[in-house]
């Protein structure tokens, strides 16, 4: 499994900034730190593969592929829906920054135009999936405080248990978050999502591959505990460092597809 | 207690009817009063409660009147402190194309963001269902009807709808719905949800929105957010909370709502002369009765008191039952006023739940009780006076005496002076005010002198009619004035406020009629919808062109128009292409030079401003207008002042370029077609409508067609007068009926010797006929003097005070003329039953009466 998986699937990162407040806040930064390192790449390229389960049965799938060039907190990727036909061509493009909320936008192709998606309201669900915008965001690790919580073991595998908490500067919908990181090979397991002390978002990142020397999480799975709806990203052909051009990553480069 | 019950109780039951008659006074007066107040709530209240489901959660709104602005407004927004979430919105009306299901109205918003505003139960696979946000998305045919709509047309996800939109016939999929509550029962659920960037398009808005609502941030005050909006936006944006929608609609109503408060007051006033003339007539009938109670030791105090208490008793009777039917008539007028709204102010809005208002209905319930003791209190009075020797003797109560007459002609002469003193030497607003109100009292003072010189003037005419019935007709008119003078008043009141609401309506009518056919002379006028709803879709200025491009075509003309902030209101800015209306339909000015003031406005370097909104804003030519509009102040001056009817409010007409430079938006609301001389209109209509059979949705009107729409509409604003005819035929009814009931009461003697002196039957019932037509005739003469003067003081009320609308005097000779048969068929309707009565009596009785 891969950091750099998570990254590159949606972008979730989760991990950040620390205060030097003990050894236990010191060790959670420290992994936290590790997690990026071994994730990080130039680029990421992928066939996604989204499916959504709502509870009372209803499935819904897409297919995209997905672009992202530059590094943690300043990429820039862009999302291309292949399928169903009635979606086909639409695209998103995602400016992240490290100090702010990404910029978005829209291309439809049916109108031939191009849409700002404003994300004041980050807790939107996305397009339908079980995923918020906020949960595609990257986001600064500084505006987060990290406490390292007593090992458990997930999928059959010891895991790190950090609490990641935003600083007040920091908004989100979220009061806190726990991660589980695999002391295999510094891959995320899962990540809880809190609503002060509710989970509400549950996401297990499942079927590990060493991609290019990237530990790689195939699958996604974010499970809206509220709802009881589940999404499944499968990720294929992932390709690191791909040579991706700078100028196909904005909104002219939108409107042409 | 005891004497209701002893003296008044058997009174009322030998008078069922006259009892009857006497509460339906203030039945009357309460209905319209509460009916017209409820109705007129419902309405507003269902508009109220729209707007609240429309704006869910947002806090405020950001609008630039109803011309909307571009998208970049909405980043302006979206980047300030206090705002949490803003999202833009696009309304829009089209038709529904099922047979019986009129419009609908579709609400177009950015799905990304506006569930934070508006909640639409996503969650819930019962509630609704979305069939996918992202298909919704990036199919612009997506739309999301609301259960009830779709099940009464039997249609689910998936199902195809053809609406009406800018590019024609469109085939619209049905991906969601919404569950029959909150956000879903606005319009009566006839509301559709689409995209907004999807509307755009479908609604020819270009790259704008209608407006931007908007959700502060946790902490962050409306006031601050409206301060901190105003100053990055600027002053052509309102930024109001949702509910001042609601206001500014009750606003533009304003010249509806004084002409409904008029009419309802004048209906409980008209119930005061009802009640007054019943108690006058009950004291006459009963004199006898009083001297008897008088010399049976009843004090004057304890026999105003029994008059008082019926009075009472009467006006609780009459409120509760006026109430009731108040409310159950308030249903059908609710919908027809409803109805009035979307085609006067183009905002379709369905009546709802009744919105019956306890305070309202209470104040109506307590001014029927307070009128009718009010009205009693006279009679009252006057019973308490009744001297039991005086009481024998008949005819002596009834004659005005010469001193009670001489105070009042001196009392009404001194109001008439001040009444025609005021416009003379007064030019302020309060003594034109004090100049009317005198010259209204100073006419009721002397109706019962004006009701007896008409009488006497009237008498050589019905003598020569029938010399018997029609002069005992008239002396019975002129020995008994106060028998008759309130009938007349309440009569001639009545038609003095017909007469005037009419004469208004004549003199509007006429006045748009001449402003359409100059102003308006364009041989067909293309529309994109039936009606000319304000946020009808619109088109774009290269349709101009093609337009040209049709053979026949001598002209083409862009037509753009919109409300916009103005001071404290709204106005509406006209865009014309002036040049070319300059040649077409130039309009003579009320002020300025009619050559200057087009080329001047063509060149972009001033703007003509319609009559009324100069009068009410005191503009002339070179004063200068701000405008403020989305991208810029417009400083300009006026350059000329004509005559508009293009809305209520006033208008601001402006060169075509001068609009788009500054709402940086060059769609056409409508384009107005100057034929080809040779060239048969028809034949060019059916050109253009095939034109663009495939490509857009068009309405072709001709220029007779739009006219009649536009008169229909002003002939609609003035049906109340129908209702006012119709309070004064039964008034003249009611009034008739009493007064000739009592006449004859009076009177039984003397018709007893007639008919023992071989008085006929027909003669009989000859001279009670014609004193009944006569006391309307005698109504009809002084209704339509004094509804003359009135309407000279309404004009100069909705020139000033109003609607600065300048309507030139016109008599309503027509109703005038309808109002002399309908007013004599009824007051001969009312005295049939009377006459009866008259020939019926036993003749002994009669004889034996006093």
């Amino acid at each position: 499994m891969s950091r750099g998986a998570v990254i590159a699937a949606l972008s979730l990162v989760l991990l950040a900034g620390f205060e030097s407040a003990g050894s236990a806040a010191d060790e959670a930064r420290r992994i936290v730190d590790e997690v990026q390192r071994r994730g990080k790449s130039m680029s990421l390229r992928y066939n996604g593969l989204l499916q959504s389960f709502d509870s009372g049965g209803k499935t819904s799938e897409k297919r995209w592929t997905f672009e992202r060039t530059g590094s943690h907190g300043q990429s820039k990727s862009v999302i291309r829906f292949t399928a169903p036909p009635e979606v086909r061509g639409v695209a998103l493009l995602v400016v992240n920054h490290p100090d702010k909320a990404s910029d978005q936008w829209m291309w439809t192709p049916a109108l031939e135009r191009d849409r700002r998606i404003a994300l004041q309201d980050r807790s939107t669900r996305f397009f339908g999936t079980d995923f918020s915008f906020e949960d595609l965001e990257e986001r600064d690790a500084e505006q987060y405080t990290y406490a390292l919580k007593p090992d458990q073991v997930i999928d059959g595998v010891s895991c790190w248990t950090i609490e990641s908490r935003p600083r007040e500067s920091k908004s989100s919908q979220y009061t806190k978050s726990i991660v589980w990181v695999r002391k295999d090979n510094y891959g995320v397991a899962r990540i809880d999502s809190y609503i002060k002390d509710e989970v509400v978002r549950r996401l297990n990142y499942q079927s590990f591959e060493n991609i290019q020397g990237v530990w790689t999480a195939r699958e996604l799975r974010m499970t809206d505990l509220r709802r009881g709806g589940i999404t499944r990203l499968v990720l294929e052909n992932v390709q690191y460092n791909a040579p991706l051009q700078e100028s196909d990553f904005t909104l002219q480069a939108l409107r042409r597809q | 207690v005891n004497l209701l019950r002893l003296i008044s109780w058997p009174y009322a039951r030998r008078h069922v009817l006259r009892t009857i008659l006497t509460a339906s006074g203030i039945v009357l007066g309460v209905s319209v009063f509460g009916g017209m107040h409820t109705a007129n709530r419902t309405v507003l209240g269902a508009f109220a409660q729209t707007i609240d489901r429309i704006a869910g959660k947002t806090e405020l709104q950001v609008t630039a009147g109803d011309t909307g602005f571009g998208e970049d407004v909405l980043d302006v927004v979206q980047s300030a402190k206090t705002v949490a979430v803003a999202v833009p919105v696009i309304e829009a009306v089209v038709a529904s194309n099922i047979a019986g299901q009129g419009n609908l109205r579709v609400l177009a918003v950015d799905m990304t963001g506006d569930r934070r505003l508006r909640e639409y139960d996503f969650d819930s696979a019962d509630d609704l269902v979305l069939e996918d946000a992202l298909i919704f998305l990036a199919q612009p045919d997506s739309v999301i009807l609301t259960k009830e709509f779709a099940e009464r047309n039997g249609l689910s996800i998936g199902s195809r709808l053809r609406l009406g939109t800018a590019v024609g016939q469109t085939a619209f999929t049905v991906r969601g719905l919404m569950k029959s509550s909150g956000l879903a029962t606005a319009f009566g659920g006839n509301l559709a949800v689409m995209d907004v960037y999807a509307a755009q398009k479908m609604f020819g808005r270009g790259r704008m929105f209608d407006r931007v609502d908007l959700a502060l941030k946790e902490g962050a005050t409306i006031t601050a957010g409206q301060q901190e909006l105003r100053t990055l936006l600027g002053p052509a944006f309102e930024v109001q909370p949702p509910s001042m929608r609601g206001q500014q609609f009750e606003a533009m109503l304003a010249a509806y709502s004084i002409m409904l408060a008029a009419s309802s007051a004048f209906a409980l006033f008209i119930g005061v002369f009802i009640i007054y003339n019943s108690f006058t007539i009950a004291v006459a009938e009963r004199r006898s009765e009083i001297g008897i109670l008088r010399a049976l030791g009843a004090t004057r105090a304890q026999i105003g008191r029994i008059f008082l208490a019926e009075g009472a008793a009467i006006g609780i009777v009459g409120s509760a039952t006026g109430l009731a039917i108040g409310v159950l008539l308030s249903r059908s007028v609710a919908t027809s006023i409803a109805t009035l709204f979307g085609d006067v102010y183009g905002v379709s809005q369905q009546a709802g739940e009744l919105a019956t208002d306890p305070v309202v209905l209470s104040l109506a319930f307590a001014a029927g009780i307070v009128t009718s003791v009010v009205a009693a209190a006279i009679p009252a009075r006057a019973a308490a006076r009744v001297d039991p020797v005086m009481a024998l003797q008949k005819g002596r109560q009834q004659l005005l005496s010469a001193g009670e007459s001489r105070v009042r002609v001196m009392l009404a002469a001194g109001l008439v002076i001040v009444a025609i003193a005021s416009p003379v030497f007064g030019r302020t607003r309060p003594v034109f005010y004090a100049g009317y109100v005198s010259g209204i009292v100073a006419v009721l003072l002397l109706a019962p002198l004006l009701s007896l010189w008409v009488a006497r003037a009237i008498r050589p005419v019905l003598a020569w009619m029938r010399p018997v019935e029609g002069a005992l007709a008239a002396d019975s008119l002129i020995q008994a004035p106060r028998r008759t003078s309130a009938t007349v008043t309440a009569l001639m009141l009545c038609l003095a406020v017909v007469v005037a609401f009419s004469g208004m309506a004549r003199s509007t009518y006429d006045s748009i009629a001449q402003w359409v056919d100059t102003a308006l002379n364009p041989d067909l006028f293309v529309t994109s919808s039936a009606t000319p709803e304000v946020q009808a879709p619109r088109f774009p200025s290269t349709m101009a062109s093609e337009i040209a491009a049709i053979p026949g075509v001598e002209r083409v003309q862009m037509f753009r128009n919109g409300r916009i902030a103005y001071g404290d209101g709204q106005v509406m800015v006209v865009a014309l292409e002036m040049e070319s209306v300059a040649n077409t339909s130039p309009q003579e000015p009320v002020a300025g030079n009619r050559d200057d003031m087009y080329r001047e406005a063509a060149a972009g370097r001033g703007v003509i401003v319609s009559d009324s909104l100069a009068q009410l804003r005191g503009l002339s030519p070179g004063t200068p207008v701000e405008i403020p509009a989305p991208y810029g102040l417009i400083r300009l001056p006026v350059v000329g002042v004509v005559v508009d009817y293009s809305d209520g409010q006033g208008a601001i007409l402006m060169d075509r370029s001068v609009f788009t430079r500054y709402w940086r938006d060059d769609t056409v609301s409508d384009f107005r077609v100057y034929a080809q001389t040779g060239t048969s209109v028809e034949t060019l209509r059916q050109r253009i409508v095939e034109r663009f059979a495939n490509e857009r949705q068009v309405f072709v009107l001709t220029n007779e067609e739009l006219r009649s729409y536009i008169l229909n509409v002003a002939d609609q604003w003035f049906n109340l007068t129908w209702v006012q005819i119709a309070i004064a035929v039964v008034v003249a009814v009611l009034g008739i009926v009493n007064t000739l009931t009592v006449s004859i009461t009076d009177r039984r003697r003397e018709l007893g010797v007639l008919r023992a002196v071989g008085g006929l039957r027909r003669q009989i019932l000859g001279t009670v006929w014609l004193e009944g037509v006569a006391i309307a005739g005698i109504g009809l003469v002084l209704g339509n003097i004094v509804g003359g003067i009135n309407l000279y003081y309404l004009l100069d009320i909705v020139r000033q005070d109003v609607a600065g609308l300048r309507l030139a005097y016109t008599y309503p000779l027509v109703t005038a003329a309808t109002l002399v048969p309908v007013m004599l068929g009824a007051a001969f309707s009312a005295a049939i039953w009377p006459a009866e009565l008259a020939v019926r009596g036993s003749l002994v009785e009669a004889l034996e009466y006093e």
